[in-house]
């Protein structure tokens, strides 16, 4: 039997066991949406932590409600007690960054996308796959435990510092933080094992014809995502270990009695820290540049240097970690070098936020739900990106470090970006995944819902950041000055409140169109990726025979072509393969 | 192997893209090698940066530490690096029995080193010297112990693609298998020549 | 594309070197030279030994370019590591 014949026959008999197919399976497909369903689970954890913490900040000092069902150590009499409340906004960062953004960038589109956009049957490493993905349940499964034991959870903010993290009788938190640390280690395997599969896969499975600049923008921001994660993450795996180890066996590292540096806490987290921004946002850039070109039927206006940006904001992420330390009393002149690799890391973004410009310049535009999240990407980067330039400047951060500013700057570029592009993407690939359309009509309600509610929530955050309030404190009316500015404390909690809300729309309409939804045909968007030449859902597999690539990713309206994309399996003729 | 049994089942009957030159599971090895240097990187940093950064106080190692036993180890384990590449070498050439030796002496070589260390360790604890003897200590046993720990997790996977050789599995010239475990091996040794170095002797 | 054409390194002469230098490690130690010497020594030693490991045993001398490449990658971020927080912690 030929490789070809056997290779079809392959693909129409999958004789696999139901556990097999969708418990324990390697196919890269089930495996992305495995990662969906469980990092949808942990986003509704991290939005309800986000409540509680919302409620304290809006209410101070009223019961919460429901509060009532919480137990009395956690919220006597149903008020969230201040240590619950360093709980909440700890937890509430520990599950939306390392549970909910990185599992959904990453997990589901590194995972579903890369073997079928670059024309592979499947992952370089499958079974090295799976693992990667039931590694999460063991890590979430510690993380969620540690909410309910003696002593409460992590209580340090999700940057742990030391010594607050390292000495229990600090916080009085002690088994929660070991958990912390313990999951946290068990995640950063499952992310190590995930990043090899991508970066090989990428490197040496491209069907013939795709060539490194033949990659969608979205391929090549995964792949130099998981080089980021590949070098930054074992550094938080060896700081949290070290971390574990003062709690536990009496060691020294960040405890000052005996000539441990907390400040070396500080400098190793945040060198894993910041590129950990960088894989946070730029699966996002490259998802939000696939479905802009196609929503916009143009190709992406500077592909090569949207590419060569992305590098380099890679690189210099890794040079940039002491800009989150700039008021910790580091050293001046090593602080000065930060403020400038910084300032200069504006640039590579900068110019991908230009090309996303020049590609919507004259573009044929289709408001779909997916392009209409994409935009809000884009449009929110850009005021998170703008906000990131005053901290980058020291003599400014040591003012608003610490304070609402930089809360704002966070949620507009992880929500405002990430989560944007993630809304963008779910909806933009959800037929290729479930062979099912979702509502246009209820996306689009809950992408209007969404934008409004969500600007309302944040924005206002920056005004409180300069007005002088401090993150992470459980009442701001106990200070004088801060007391005119609670009223938009309350503003905020309300429209956080509707903008959690909002998401049941979303939810209705994901989980109502698995099984009404119209069936999708191979290509609905008529986009030009390797991925919707084959079925949705493609079979196992992928792909009946290996494809040829004969053209760049973003072959839309071509001068002088009937269609207005052109698939890139299409030979040069012009002709349908 | 595993990536032979799962990778093109469908499809690339003709050639793949051009990627770096080398197969599959090396470059997959490598790259989780980097993240091991990465690994490394913050426990072997942190003892620099703890020891000559910050003015802590430290003794010499010298007095606390046994440095001939540890260097002989160190040997040791150098040896069954060598006997690794003499595997893998005799795996190229198809040389059956000659792989099996050398496999068999590097699993020697690695549980011999980690029974010594092990050792040490007991000697160390019972001298008083712990994890919790100030920072010297607690830098000590972090770092050696996950070379320890990556070791015997080498000298595991090391029996494991014995059996496998034994079974004649890399027969008939399919040497990737061995490769692969010995640049984990490789690296493993490479650790220690480094650690050795800043920890025991310096 | 594979386990280039190359003349099979002498294993063993790579092993008697590493013996070598780590006895020379062991003797600078016992020989008590002075501190910076000491120091600068044993660390182009420990180099020394760290990259016949690496481009012999890991056949690296004889790997793709672009294999290098990915092999070099962390090394200049685990010197910026240091180096910079060593500067943090000691000053100008």
């Amino acid at each position: 039997m030929t490789a070809h014949a056997e290779a079809v026959a392959h693909a129409a008999h999958d004789d696999r066991s139901f556990i097999r197919k969708y418990v324990f399976s390697t196919d890269h497909k089930t495996i992305g949406i495995q990662f969906l369903f469980l990092s949808l689970f942990f986003l509704l954890v991290g939005g309800l932590l986000a409540m509680g913490i919302r409620w304290q900040l809006g209410f101070p000092g009223q019961a919460m409600p429901l509060g009532g069902w919480l137990p009395q150590s956690v919220a006597p009499g149903g008020v969230v007690a201040p240590k619950t409340y360093n709980s909440l906004v700890t937890m509430h960062g520990t599950f939306m960054i390392f549970f909910a953004v990185m599992p959904l960038l990453v997990g589901v589109f590194a995972n579903y996308l890369i073997p079928l956009k670059i024309g592979a049957p499947d992952m370089a490493f499958p079974r090295l796959n799976m693992w990667s993905f039931w590694l999460m349940i063991p890590s979430g499964g510690l993380m969620l435990a540690s909410l309910f034991v003696l002593g409460g959870s992590s209580a340090a903010g999700w940057t742990v510092y030391a010594p607050l993290s390292a000495t229990p009788d600090y916080s009085g938190v002690h088994l929660g933080q070991q958990l912390w640390c313990l999951s946290i280690v068990i995640f950063g395997l499952s992310s190590l094992l995930g990043s090899v599969n991508y970066i090989t896969t990428v490197v040496n499975l491209r069907a013939p014809g795709m060539t490194w600049f033949r990659l969608p923008l979205s391929v090549w921001a995964l792949f130099i995502t998981a080089v980021l994660a590949i070098l930054a993450v074992p550094i938080l795996a060896g700081a949290v270990i070290m971390l574990l180890f003062d709690q536990t066996i009496g060691t020294h590292f960040f405890q000052p009695d005996v000539g441990g540096q907390p400040l070396m806490w500080q400098h190793l987290f945040w060198f894993f820290g910041h590129p950990e921004v960088y894989i946070l946002i730029l699966p996002a850039m490259g998802i939000a540049s696939d479905i802009i070109a196609n929503g916009a039927r143009k190709p992406i206006f500077g592909y090569s240097s949207m590419v060569y940006a992305m590098i380099a904001i890679a690189f210099l992420g890794f040079v940039v970690w002491g800009h989150h330390m700039f008021q910790s009393g580091m050293n001046p002149t090593l602080a000065s070098t930060f403020m400038v690799s910084t300032i200069v890391i504006a640039v590579p973004s900068a110019i991908k936020v230009f090309n996303w410009l020049g590609t919507l310049w004259r573009g044929n535009i289709h408001f779909t739900t997916p392009m209409l999240n994409a935009l809000a990407f884009v449009s929110m980067f850009i005021i998170g990106g703008l906000s990131g330039i005053f901290m980058a400047s020291t003599p400014v951060d040591m003012y608003i470090h610490g304070t609402y500013f930089i809360v704002a700057h966070i949620h507009y570029v992880l929500f405002g970006g990430s989560l944007f592009a993630v809304f963008a993407g779910i909806y933009f690939w959800y037929p290729k995944m479930f062979g099912r359309q979702m509502s246009e009509r209820w996306g689009k309600v809950h992408f209007a819902l969404t934008f409004v509610f969500y600007n309302l929530t944040f924005f206002p955050m920056h005004i409180l950041g300069i007005g002088g309030e401090m993150r992470r404190i459980y009442d701001p009316t106990v200070y004088d000055f801060l007391r005119p500015l609670q009223p938009i404390n309350v503003f905020i909690t309300i429209n956080a409140f509707l903008l959690g809300l909002s998401q049941l729309v979303f939810a209705a309409n994901f989980i109502g169109s698995l099984f009404k939804g119209e069936k999708a045909e191979r290509n609905p968007w008529r986009d030009t990726g390797l991925e919707w030449t084959t079925a949705s859902p493609p079979p196992h597999g992928n792909f009946a025979e290996t494809p040829h690539v004969y053209h760049g990713p973003y072959e839309y309206s071509v001068p002088g072509m009937d269609d207005d994309f052109l698939p890139v399996t299409t030979p040069p003729t012009g002709r349908a393969a | 192997m595993t990536a032979h049994a799962a990778a093109p089942s469908v499809g690339h009957a003709a050639p793949a893209q051009g990627g770096v030159g080398v197969y599959t599971q090396k470059v997959g090895m490598w790259v989780f090698l980097v993240s091991e240097v990465m690994f490394f990187t913050a426990l072997i940093g942190s003892y620099i940066i703890l020891r000559w950064g910050t003015g802590a106080q430290w003794p010499d190692p010298r007095t606390v530490l046994a440095i001939p036993i540890t260097a002989l180890n160190t040997f040791i384990l150098i040896c069954s690096s060598v006997s690794m590449v003499k595997a893998y070498a005799a795996a190229t050439r198809d040389d059956q029995a000659g792989l099996k030796k050398w496999l068999l002496l590097t699993v020697l070589g690695g549980a011999t080193f980690v029974s010594v260390q092990a050792y040490e360790y007991h000697h160390l604890i019972e001298k008083g010297f712990l994890p919790s003897s100030g920072v010297f200590g607690s830098a000590f046993y972090t770092m050696t112990g996950f070379h320890g720990f990556h070791v015997t997790c080498g000298v595991i996977s090391m029996i494991w693609v014995t059996v496998r050789a034994f079974r004649g599995r890399y027969a008939g010239g399919n040497y990737r298998g061995v490769e692969t475990i010995g640049l984990y091996w490789h690296f493993v040794d490479l650790v220690w020549i480094i650690l050795f170095t800043i920890v025991y002797l310096i | 594309m594979e386990a280039a054409e190359h003349k099979a390194p002498n294993y063993i002469a790579i092993w008697g070197m590493l013996a070598i230098l780590t006895v020379v490690e062991v003797a600078i130690v016992y020989f008590r030279l002075p501190r910076r010497l000491t120091v600068v020594s044993l660390v182009f030693l420990a180099l020394w030994k760290a990259l016949l490991v690496a481009l012999y045993f890991m056949h690296l001398r004889f790997e793709p370019k672009r294999l290098l490449y990915i092999v070099l990658a962390p090394l200049p971020l685990a010197l910026i590591l240091v180096v910079a927080v060593m500067h943090g912690f000691r000053g100008p």
